[in-house]
């Protein structure tokens, strides 16, 4: 039984990957401004702060992982080469899976990256 | 299928011509076909980029030398903010709305983009915007605070006078007219494809196009939003950037670069569009990596949106924000280097034909990948602290606008020059011009990377003598003008005449893409609509421009004198609509016109006229929906040829005006996302939001959003009575709707009003107004758009199959629903009532 | 339009070795670029400047100067290989790339090369960004803080009491002991304007309603010349202040000096600086009261310019400048003085020069 259909018949799943790294970062971007904007009110620390993120980047990266793995699906996990040309629903469906699995790359590079600054960061100096 | 007889076939084209004419005498100007629109506008870019050229030079020439007095202070202020103003909002981003609206339809097998009116439409405002915010120099009363517009110096009235004002007021008119070209561009790639051109086959250039408008509805609503916020500071000191009443200079900054820095990729990546459909054409083959370029596309896309703060990396944020932006900025380069090895790959795995095209597009590469680099520099926090706001920037920005956006761009008029003028631009010019752009480029800004880091800040108007610049400025300026030369000898071979040389063939570089079907002598877009089954369709089908031209595709004919395209479904491409287009109409121009008359009083505070103008804009926008959309049609299916049958009229989803509604409704939304920022961005800087002011209370705003919740249901069930054909009871439960509305409009503004919130003394109350203001203004849109549906079930205009209008706007009222209960539930209750 | 005059000339760089009390001393310079592959340097030969950040005399400034350099070299290297490949590939050749090698490229050149890249070179710069501007309240010894705002178009320094010392307000020039880090606490008075001390650091802006921290720690003692990084209006270009860093010593008497005596200067120049008001704006200790519109010319004498980085500090100059300072710097605040006999304006010019 497979929970999502192999064969999802949408634009938007090209767009689930890059949407979740704008999630990721937004969710760093405005936990940290507002974290340090308003400093002493936050019942927690910096620390946990960090470690939150972090587990948010890890929640991030799975879910990077199983948009991959989707698009891998219906890429028919590789067994056709590009460039997926031919005028056929089949084709299309082909590329569409590729370039999803692409972008879920591109989109588990771009978290990485994003999750680089809490390793090195750990108070809020200008 | 048997073939038309020559007569059949004659009295065919004789009608498809008439119905596309172009008028003649001053007529010619109510054209709204894509090819008039696009030139034009394409035309009026191009001048606007040599106006702000000519600044740029003068500017150059007042830094030759140290302790220049060529140009005045304030006049080299004026002329640089007029320079970056000019060459971003009226010449980068309009000339890839010009290309796009002047190559897409062919491009894409279509007739005509689905709202040729709003293109013409666009294009006047454009137009008209322009020239009120060019000519302003001419009265020393241009715009002197930089492009970015930084508050508080750019609401000080004193130092700026109107300038800014028209810079505020002359562009939001212009970001209108791109949101107008990018629901056109959406709807158009998405439904208006040729049949069998499915997703995987489309051109590359309307993938690129397709995300770019995308990108352009969610980051020039922040600017909008800002601007609003800006004007009212400036024209009733409602204190939103002021720090004396709890405003913040910052809050502009991140709304402009929210804006800023997407802009930039929504410059650059047409310009690479352009570069992957030139590439293959002289590789001799298809691009290798069309998914790769997908990738780079919609992935640069996103990404964008994650680099604004990169532009604010001195404000004083807190590094961990900072790092979080420099890492996006890292990341974003990523996709931007597979495209230019997606062109090399190309370039190695064909057999490469070198040209005039070509060799400006590589050329442009080259320069553009040093403005990569320094961008990977720069995008690094440390390094930038140093680099930030010297020439350094000026020389990295140049070189990827320049390298990245006006040589592909001079590359693409080379190579489309023949579908204008079935002629092709002189390749000894071409070849001339170009090393005049090319050197004269790198010597005028590579110096500039130098003189900044030894310390040369930007924007100044002059430098003294011994700081060790004098040379590199020197060296910049005489690069400048043989880069302008260059440029030159390019508009000289454009407008030079060209009647003694042959016309050409139809496809003179033997591209495979399908634009190269249009005949320049041709106005209906494609004599008939093909089948597309493949990426590269001259190539690959043989017999292809024969069966256009025999009229063997779709809608070979115009029987009912009107103009036809078909539209698609999305991923596939079937067909499913016969969609009527718009024709020649004065109501663009007036409307347009109107407009600008709106925001061209503004600046100068004629009230008055602002109220007749926008009147006036209101009534051409009403007759212009009343006659030219949602007609009912008389018969409701059509023929459509090759056996195939398709509907006239459709409403919802299936039909394009649906898709337009909601595009637009996603950028206003956008906008509004942008002022609620705002509200949020003001409750994080501030340890007391509120600063001890009157909220609206509880009460009021919470009886606006339920009475808006309630005018919501109404609408929804105005238009299932509508669907059962019950005429009557639709208007009975359109004028119930309508009074609700209303009733929520005041009750929106009773909160603010009857606490006496006064919007001059603090952020506080003037945000809480703002928000209100807003909502309520929709509202008031909404009770327009109601009045209109029921004018038109009055008109016979509407019926149960027929509800077009009514579906929109109920498509309006879902975004303007949310709308509401976010702002009067935010407003009764954030930071708690008191 | 109004137009400066052509003889508006800055002079700072040229009289960046006029004799101070002011000892260079080569040993105080940690410069990292020294450590740096010598080669690199000769491209970048004559960088010298009192305004450049490619000759570095502070930790910051080295540091990104370091940075700088590996990104330099890599970025030629990148350079010259892709454009290298890129004139290879439109050449002509006999057998084209198959389109599965040619997509190969593509996956090593476009995407592994610089995802190992970029990450290497984003985590060296955000590992750099607290090892350059650490967090002020964990340095130790804490540094002392010197309030510096920013106005059109001058800047206002406050130096905080130390060592029961009072503090005391001065203009346009800041003086700092080398080796040792020094806090700024920067503010803005009217729009936004922006500290940059290229020599020493990177910058930070001076934003209304906000007070930014930046600390800095010169290497090395000299004359500088730091200008306004941020668009502040029309004389945003004449916006600079000279920074004399010292050896500690120097700077310590330098200090005393300033917080305790006061100059009050002689002569009719004197009473005339009261008498036509210029006493209204301006501050000179143990003259006059405290003023707290225009620049503080205390020791204004010791200063290297007038009209914060406009001019050269000659009497001449500042009779210039009482005269009529939009002349010299367009959209100054200080209106025209031209209505003076031009004697009083010498005698004030001379006595302000004086102010040693």
């Amino acid at each position: 039984m497979r929970l999502i259909p192999k064969d999802v018949e949408s634009l938007w799943t090209l767009f689930t990957a890059p949407t979740v790294w704008a999630l990721h970062f937004l969710a760093c971007y405005v936990t940290a401004a507002v974290f340090c904007a308003k400093a002493g009110v936050a019942p927690f620390s910096f620390e946990a702060m960090r470690l939150a993120l972090g587990v948010v980047t890890l929640v991030a990266l799975s879910g990077i992982v199983l948009s991959a793995y989707l698009a891998w699906r219906q890429w028919g996990f590789g067994s056709g080469d590009p460039p997926h040309d031919e005028p056929t629903r089949k084709d299309r469906l082909l590329f569409q899976g590729f370039a999803t699995l692409l972008l879920s790359g591109l989109s588990f590079v771009a978290v990485v990256f994003g999750a680089v600054p809490l390793l090195f960061i750990g108070a809020c100096q200008p | 299928m048997t073939d038309l007889s020559s007569e059949d076939r004659t009295a065919q084209e004789a009608r498809l011509r008439e119905v596309w004419r172009t008028p003649s005498g001053w007529r010619y100007w109510t054209s709204v076909n894509n090819t008039e629109i696009g030139l034009w506008y394409g035309a009026a870019a191009f001048v606007f980029m040599l106006f702000a050229g000519v600044l740029a030079l003068l500017v150059r020439v007042q830094l030759a030398v140290p302790g220049n007095d060529f140009l005045s202070a304030d006049m080299f202020n004026q002329a640089f903010t007029l320079h970056g103003t000019v060459m971003m909002f009226l010449f980068a981003v309009p000339i890839f709305e010009a290309v796009a609206i002047f190559l897409l339809p062919s491009m894409l097998g279509a007739r005509e983009l689905p709202f040729p009116r709003l293109s013409a439409f666009g294009f006047w405002s454009f137009a008209l915007g322009g020239v009120f915010v060019c000519g302003s120099i001419f009265f020393g009363a241009a715009p002197n605070t930089g492009w970015f517009m930084y508050p508080p110096l750019a609401t000080d009235k004193e130092y700026s006078g109107i300038g800014a004002d028209i810079w505020l007021l002359g562009l939001s008119f212009i970001e209108v007219a791109s949101i107008a070209a990018a629901v056109e561009l959406i709807v158009g790639i998405m439904k208006c494809r040729a049949p069998g051109m499915r997703i995987n086959m489309m051109p590359l250039f309307a993938w690129y196009l397709l995300i770019v408008a995308g990108m352009i509805l969610f980051a020039f609503p922040p600017l909008i939003a800002g601007d609003i916020l800006f004007e009212m500071e400036r024209m009733f000191d409602w204190p939103f950037f002021d720090a004396a009443r709890g405003g913040d200079p910052l809050l502009w900054q991140h709304l402009f670069w929210i804006f800023g820095h997407p802009e930039v990729y929504i410059i650059f990546l047409p310009a690479i569009a352009l570069m992957a459909m030139i590439v293959p054409t002289f590789a001799q083959r298809p691009i290798v990596g069309y998914s790769w370029i997908v990738l780079a596309a919609v992935g640069t896309g996103f990404l964008s949106f994650g680099l604004w703060v990169h532009h604010m990396f001195t404000t004083g944020l807190p590094q961990i924000s900072l790092a979080f932006f420099s890492a996006a900025s890292e990341a974003v380069a990523i996709p931007t280097g597979v495209q230019i090895f997606v062109f090399i790959a190309t370039m190695l795995a064909g057999r490469v034909i070198f040209s005039v095209p070509m060799l400006f597009g590589a050329g442009g590469l080259a320069i553009f990948i040093i403005g990569g680099l320094t961008g990977v520099m720069v995008a690094l926090v440390p390094f930038d602290w140093q680099a930030h706001d010297t020439y350094f920037i000026v020389a990295h920005l140049h070189y990827v606008l320049i390298g990245g956006m006006l040589f592909p761009i001079v590359a693409g008029i080379y190579y489309y020059y023949p579908l204008l003028d079935a002629r092709k631009l002189s390749d000894r010019l071409g070849k001339i011009a170009f090393w005049l752009m090319f050197v004269g480029f790198n010597v005028a800004f590579f110096p500039m990377h130098l003189a900044g880091l030894r310390g040369m800040p930007r924007r100044v108007f002059t430098y003294p003598a011994d700081i060790g610049w004098d040379w590199f400025n020197l060296i910049s300026t005489i690069g400048a003008f043989i880069f302008a030369s260059g440029v030159t000898l390019v508009v000289i071979d454009v407008l030079r005449p060209k009647h003694r040389q042959p016309k050409g063939e139809q496809n003179p570089w033997n591209s495979g893409t399908l634009e190269w079907i249009s005949e320049p002598e041709e106005k209906w877009g494609v004599r008939s609509i093909p089948i597309i089954t493949s990426r590269y369709p001259i190539w690959d089908q043989p017999s292809l421009i024969e069966d256009i031209k025999a009229g063997r595709g779709y809608l070979p004919d115009a029987k009912d004198g009107a103009r036809e395209t078909l539209v698609t479904s999305v991923l596939d491409a079937k067909p499913i609509q016969c969609l009527r287009v718009g024709g020649t109409s004065i109501l663009t121009i007036v409307a347009a016109f109107s407009l600008g008359g709106v925001f061209i009083a503004l600046t100068f505070h004629w009230w008055i006229t602002t109220i007749v103008c926008a009147i006036m804009t209101l009534a051409a926008i009403i007759a212009w929906l009343w006659t030219g959309t949602a007609v009912i049609p008389k018969e409701e299916m059509r023929d459509v040829g090759l056996g195939e049958t398709l509907p006239l009229y459709t409403s919802g989803p299936q039909s394009v005006g649906w898709w337009a509604m909601f595009i637009t409704m996603a950028g206003d939304g956008t906008a509004y996302a942008s002022l609620m920022f705002g509200y949020f961005f003001y409750w994080t800087i501030h340890e007391d939001f509120t600063a001890g002011h009157a909220g609206p209370g509880m009460l009021w705003p919470l009886t606006a959003a339920g009475l808006f919740t309630l005018a919501w249901a109404a609408m929804l069930a105005a238009r299932w009575v509508n669907e059962t054909d019950r005429r009557g009871l639709t208007r009975l439960t359109l004028a119930v709707a309508m009074l609700l509305t209303l009733a929520a409009c005041c009750a929106g503004l009773a909160g603010p009003y009857l606490t006496s919130m006064d919007p001059t003394v603090h952020v506080y109350p003037a945000i809480v107004w703002v928000v209100a203001l807003w909502t309520v203004v929709h509202g008031g849109v909404a009770i327009i758009m109601q009045l209109y549906c029921l004018a038109r079930n009055l008109a016979g205009r509407m019926s149960a199959r027929h509800d077009m209008d009514l579906r929109n706007v109920v498509l309006y009222w879902h975004f303007l629903v949310i709308t509401a209960i976010t702002s009067f539930g935010v407003l009764g209750l954030f930071p708690g009532s008191r | 339009m109004r137009k400066i005059g052509a003889g508006a000339g800055l002079p700072l760089a040229r009289r960046r070795m006029r004799a101070i009390s002011l000892k260079v001393s080569p040993s105080g310079a940690r410069s990292i670029s020294r450590r740096a592959l010598p080669i690199l340097l000769i491209p970048l030969s004559g960088c010298t400047g009192a305004q450049s950040a490619l000759d570095p005399a502070g930790e910051e400034a080295a540091a990104v100067f370091q940075l700088f350099l590996v990104m330099v070299v890599g970025g030629a290297l990148i350079w010259i290989a892709v454009v290298g490949l890129l004139i290879h590939a439109g050449r002509r050749r006999e057998t084209p790339w198959s389109a599965e090698k040619a997509g190969r490229l593509i996956a090593w050149g476009g995407v592994a090369f610089p995802v190992v890249v970029l990450l290497a070179l984003l985590a060296y710069a955000v590992w750099l960004m607290p090892a350059i501007r650490p967090w002020l309240a964990r340095v130790a010894p804490a540094p002392e803080t010197i309030e510096v705002t920013g106005e059109q178009f001058w800047w206002r320094i406050r130096y905080p009491a130390s060592d029961g010392m009072p503090g005391f307000e001065t203009a346009n020039e800041l003086r700092l002991p080398v080796g040792t880090r020094t806090a700024f606490s920067l503010k803005a008075a009217d729009v936004i304007h922006s500290f940059w001390i290229p020599a020493l650091g990177g910058k930070m802006d001076m934003i209304p309603g906000r007070t930014n921290m930046l600390s800095l720690e010169p290497t090395r003692t000299g004359l500088f010349r730091a200008p306004c990084a941020e668009f502040c209006g029309t004389s945003h270009t004449l916006m600079a202040f000279s920074v004399v860093v010292m050896e500690p010593d120097d700077y310590a008497t330098w200090r005393r000096a300033q917080a305790g005596g006061n100059r009050p200067g002689t002569g009719e120049g004197k009473r005339l600086f009261a008498y036509h008001g210029c006493a209204g704006c301006h501050g000179v200790r143990g003259v006059t009261g405290p003023a707290t519109l225009g620049p503080d010319l205390t020791f204004f004498g010791q200063r290297q310019t007038v009209g914060a980085g406009t001019l050269a500090n000659t009497a001449q100059n500042v009779a210039r400048f009482i005269r009529d300072p939009g002349a010299v710097k367009p959209g100054a605040k200080m209106p025209a003085f031209d209505m003076l006999p031009e004697k009083d304006i010498a005698a004030i010019a001379t006595y302000l020069v004086g102010l040693q």
